[in-house]
């Protein structure tokens, strides 16, 4: 409680009752409260990742594959049985958690690159999957939600204002859960884990354990961010909703960009790389094919070779946050 | 009585490489007992063996009655043994009162793992430190945090890789009492260090190991008298240099 207005929390009100005032300002139909809303939700997905990539240290390049089950889980239950999108958000988290506690016992034996790789593989065979089965999935033509005006039962609404209000919530509750598991016992055994394997297990960690419940929460987290993407967006396909570049290494670059493992680095990675991403495709993809992608390319290495600790580094430097771990754990 | 630790002719093998070779021994509770040899002599490999770290080729070790070999080191340290790194193997990103506390989450949930944490910090003099970042300290310090996370972990057999080994002789002294008080405790340690002063004012017993097998067994003044042993630490011929002088 000692903590509890620390600069560091005072920062994260500040940017929770920017993000809630927003909408106020800007046309409720607009593009930009669109693209404020993908911000917030990106934001939302990266903290998930952040919770097995940040705390455990273990780079994940597939969790599109979790991202792809809770659009495809919610979707399905929607188009084929009436179900509603808010019942199959959960059932999507469960089918999530349920992947990545499988997918956790051949991979967890893996370290750094080996386990990026595995994971990145079954992110593609889903993509894969997604395309081939088309009479369930629909195949490479994708899925449609059918626009049936306002139908909050439905999570159905006419005004982009109302998804961005569910996103901004989504958000908050993810980062309640990585406030949670960053500060409680299992953060102690998370950051164990990520620093020292095998001093962990001496000193009494279950390092699969903790590595698993870790990776199931976090699927489950962003599976729920893609029930609420499916919705937003009313269409996605096994390509970009399984994106390698488009969701699984975003989400990690937003965190690592940010600043890997603490509270702030998902907001801070979105609020830079998704509105910098905008403006690139805005100024330059007219200019020449390739031009803002190879613009943003060179901007994120330009990020990472010039702090790569993330952007929060700039903040924990300043007097106001006092103690790195402080805001680490997001004290 | 029943030994509190019991190895029975345990065997590592690194390909063709024996790095443990049969070797048996046991372990009171509150006895101190050094494990010495050259390096590369096994006595690492026989630490990593006994907590579950490296898995045995053939062998079984027991402790309090119980079969703790194939389990993983959590489970062994949950049953109460646990051992320290030789190159102090801390949490570079914790303060060293998390270091210690994320070890007493073993026995304890997080409220009574800090209290926990306190408790043995303020038993290895480690409070003036508690709040500084490990990556901070001397070398000496980091030893014996390592030691205060072990301890945290409320083990009953305690292996100690080479704690001593950065101590000036006051510190060791210091360290040489804490141990003392752990025995008196009934904690047993197994204890490798080169500081044969060290060694022979710490232990009850001496166990040494050459080429991964038990060469000694004994009391230190045995052991250290022992011509293999003097074979091994000084070479060929020098044990019966040393019988001809004696």
């Amino acid at each position: 409680m000692r903590n509890l207005f620390s600069p560091s929390r005072a920062a994260l009100l500040l940017f929770f009752l920017a993000a809630a005032l927003l909408p106020l300002a800007l046309d409720p139909r607009g593009h930009l409260i669109r693209v404020a809303a993908m911000v917030l939700l990106f934001a939302a997905m990266a903290q998930s990742w952040n919770i097995v990539g940040g705390l455990a240290n273990q780079i994940s390049l597939g969790h599109a594959a979790f991202f792809g089950l809770g659009a495809y889980t919610s979707t399905l239950l929607f188009l084929k049985l009436g179900v509603t999108p808010w019942i199959g958000m959960g059932v999507g988290a469960v089918v999530a958690g349920g992947a990545a506690a499988l997918l956790s016992i051949p991979t967890f034996r893996l370290k750094g690159h080996y386990f990026a790789l595995a994971t990145l593989a079954f992110a593609e065979v889903m993509r894969v999957i997604a395309n081939s089965l088309g009479d369930v999935t629909g195949g490479p033509v994708g899925l449609s939600i059918p626009f049936m005006g306002s139908q909050p039962a439905l999570f159905a609404f006419r005004s982009v204002a109302s998804y961005y209000w569910i996103i901004l919530g989504l958000l908050v509750a993810v980062c309640a859960v990585f406030h949670l598991l960053a500060s409680g016992a299992i953060g102690y055994r998370l950051r164990a884990v990520r620093e020292n394997e095998a001093a962990a297990e001496v000193a009494g960690v279950d390092t699969f354990r903790v590595k698993l419940t870790a990776s199931v929460i976090s699927a489950a987290l962003t599976a729920v961010c893609g029930t609420v993407f499916a919705q937003f967006t009313f269409f996605f396909d096994p390509d970009s909703i399984f994106s390698l570049s488009g969701i699984s290494v975003r989400m990690a670059m937003i965190a690592i960009v940010g600043g890997l493992g603490t509270l702030g680095g998902p907001l801070v990675g979105a609020l830079f790389l998704i509105p910098l991403e905008e403006v690139a495709n805005a100024v330059l993809s007219s200019q020449a094919a390739g031009l803002s992608q190879f613009a943003f390319g060179v901007i994120l290495i330009g990020a990472i070779l010039i702090q790569p600790r993330g952007l929060m580094a700039y903040w924990l430097r300043t007097p106001w946050a006092k103690t790195r771990r402080a805001a680490a754990t997001g004290a | 009585m029943q030994p509190l630790l019991q190895a029975d002719a345990i065997c590592v093998t690194f390909g063709g490489l024996k790095a443990v070779d049969g070797v048996s021994f046991s372990l009171n509770a509150g006895e101190i007992v050094g494990l010495i040899g050259p390096n590369g002599a096994g006595k690492t490999t026989l630490f990593n063996a006994l907590v579950g770290l490296q898995p045995l080729t053939s062998g079984t070790v027991w402790l309090d009655g119980e079969r703790v070999c194939g389990l993983k080191p959590h489970k062994v340290a949950r049953l109460g043994m646990t051992k320290t790194f030789q190159n102090a193997a801390l949490f570079p990103d914790m303060s060293v009162k998390e270091n210690v506390t994320t070890a007493a989450l073993l026995r304890h949930d997080l409220k009574g793992a800090r209290a926990k944490a306190d408790t043995v910090l303020r038993k290895l003099d480690l409070t003036p430190i508690a709040d500084a970042d490990v990556a901070d300290l001397t070398f000496p310090q980091k030893a014996l945090v390592e030691m205060a996370r072990a301890l945290a972990t409320e083990p009953r057999v305690l292996l100690l890789d080479e704690v001593m080994a950065a101590l000036t002789p006051a510190e060791m002294d210091e360290v040489m009492a804490v141990i003392r008080a752990l025995k008196a405790e009934g904690l047993a340690f197994l204890v490798v260090e080169h500081h044969m002063r060290a060694i022979m004012a710490l232990c009850d017993r001496l166990l040494a190991v050459n080429f991964g097998r038990l060469i000694a067994d004994g009391t230190p003044a045995q052991v250290a008298a022992h011509p293999q042993v003097i074979e091994a630490y000084l070479g060929h011929g020098a044990a019966g240099k040393e019988a001809a002088h004696a």
